[in-house]
């Protein structure tokens, strides 16, 4: 009876394919008219990525049978929850950095997972947000040597920490500050990052191509995420 | 099959090394919402843990860290990542940023250098 295909049923496929499209897929279709609009500002867009990440760990931590909240838990409830949102198999996703620090993580938990969905590729993404993550520490790594930097750090500290003085417990911040200004530390500092960035950059293009390419993605993934689905009935904490 | 079998033998050392690197240590026990910073390398030894900033580690861990693990929990507006230095109140080079999720269990370069730390929205 399935083969029995009649005319009519094989004119109605197509119908009922176009019907789809001009009901709930075209959502989703990438030519269809007026997708949610991706914000233009920087901040909004994180906000954005940040919400959207936020809601697929939580409906991940859902599915495992946790809930993500800011109250304080016994330890065994925290490395459950640890154990879900950060994974715990081999440290699959792994970057060394010029800077010599290896920096890794889970590639199975829910943290990773929704990086995935959201980024398209969390191995891709996790490579290139570590890199740029770190380009002003790559920056301050290469002119921390440089001699004009040395001597200013060296004022600086000499100003926190007089010497032949115990190290204060708590050295006021503001102490800091003022040390920095006049020591010469910032202005030193932020010369030499200028040059350095620069150079760290080029040195990244191809890191830097795709964090904005997964970027651009992740935020038209984001802004054509469902709705969040209403907490269970009876659940009045957030 | 001679040169198929040395190929072979590389490619599986080649995993066995790369599996045993990623997979050499467990998951690192450090509370969630908080940034932990271990004595030894691989997450080993006295462990120093906080939810907030510290502007000057105390010296029983200050300049003697090997490991660190960001544990922080994102969500819009929420400072969730590490920026870690060198010297006291941020004076000396940042060593490290790492976003939630991300651990370092040793770094040749930065070891033994951190002073202070900060959440921030971003690297």
């Amino acid at each position: 009876m399935p083969l029995a295909t009649t005319p009519l049923a094989r004119r109605a496929l197509p119908a009922a394919a176009a019907l789809a499209l001009l009901t709930g897929c075209t959502s989703v279709h990438p030519d269809a008219p007026g997708p949610p609009a991706v914000p233009a500002g920087r901040a909004a867009q994180d906000a954005l990525l940040r919400a959207a990440e936020r809601r697929l760990v939580d409906d991940c931590l859902a599915d495992r049978g946790i809930r993500a909240t800011a109250e304080p838990r016994a330890p065994a409830g925290d490395r459950a929850l640890q154990a879900a949102l950060f994974g715990t198999g081999p440290r699959e996703l792994s970057v060394t950095l010029a800077t010599g620090a290896t920096v890794t993580a889970h590639s199975d938990g829910c943290l990773a997972a929704a990086k995935d969905r959201l980024y398209g590729d969390q191995h891709r993404w996790f490579r290139a947000q570590v890199v740029v993550d770190n380009l002003r520490a790559e920056a301050q790594a290469r002119y921390r040597d440089d001699p004009a930097h040395r001597s200013a750090l060296a004022r600086w500290t000499a100003c926190v920490a007089p010497p032949g003085r115990p190290r204060p417990e708590r050295p006021d911040p503001a102490e800091s500050a003022r040390c920095a200004r006049e020591s010469g530390l910032d202005e030193t500092r932020a010369r030499l990052e200028r040059a350095e960035l620069t150079e760290v950059r080029a040195l990244h293009r191809d890191e830097l191509t795709t964090y904005r390419q997964l970027r651009d993605g992740a935020l038209r993934r984001a802004a054509l995420l469902p709705a969040p689905t209403p907490p269970p009935k009876g659940d009045t904490t957030s | 099959m001679k040169r198929f079998l040395a190929t072979t033998a590389a490619t599986l050392f080649a995993v066995t090394a790369g599996l045993t690197a990623a997979g050499s240590a467990a998951a690192a026990e450090c509370p969630s919402g908080h940034f932990c910073v271990w004595q030894d390398s691989n997450f080993g030894g006295q462990r120093a843990n906080w939810s907030g900033d510290d502007g000057w580690w105390e010296s029983w861990i200050s300049d003697t860290d090997s490991s660190w693990a960001n544990h922080g929990i994102s969500g819009p507006g929420i400072k969730d990542h590490v920026r870690v230095y060198e010297s006291a109140w941020q004076g000396g080079s940042m060593t490290i940023c790492l976003a939630p999720g991300q651990e370092v269990g040793y770094n040749g370069a930065a070891n033994d250098r951190g002073d202070s730390h900060i959440w921030s929205t971003g690297c």
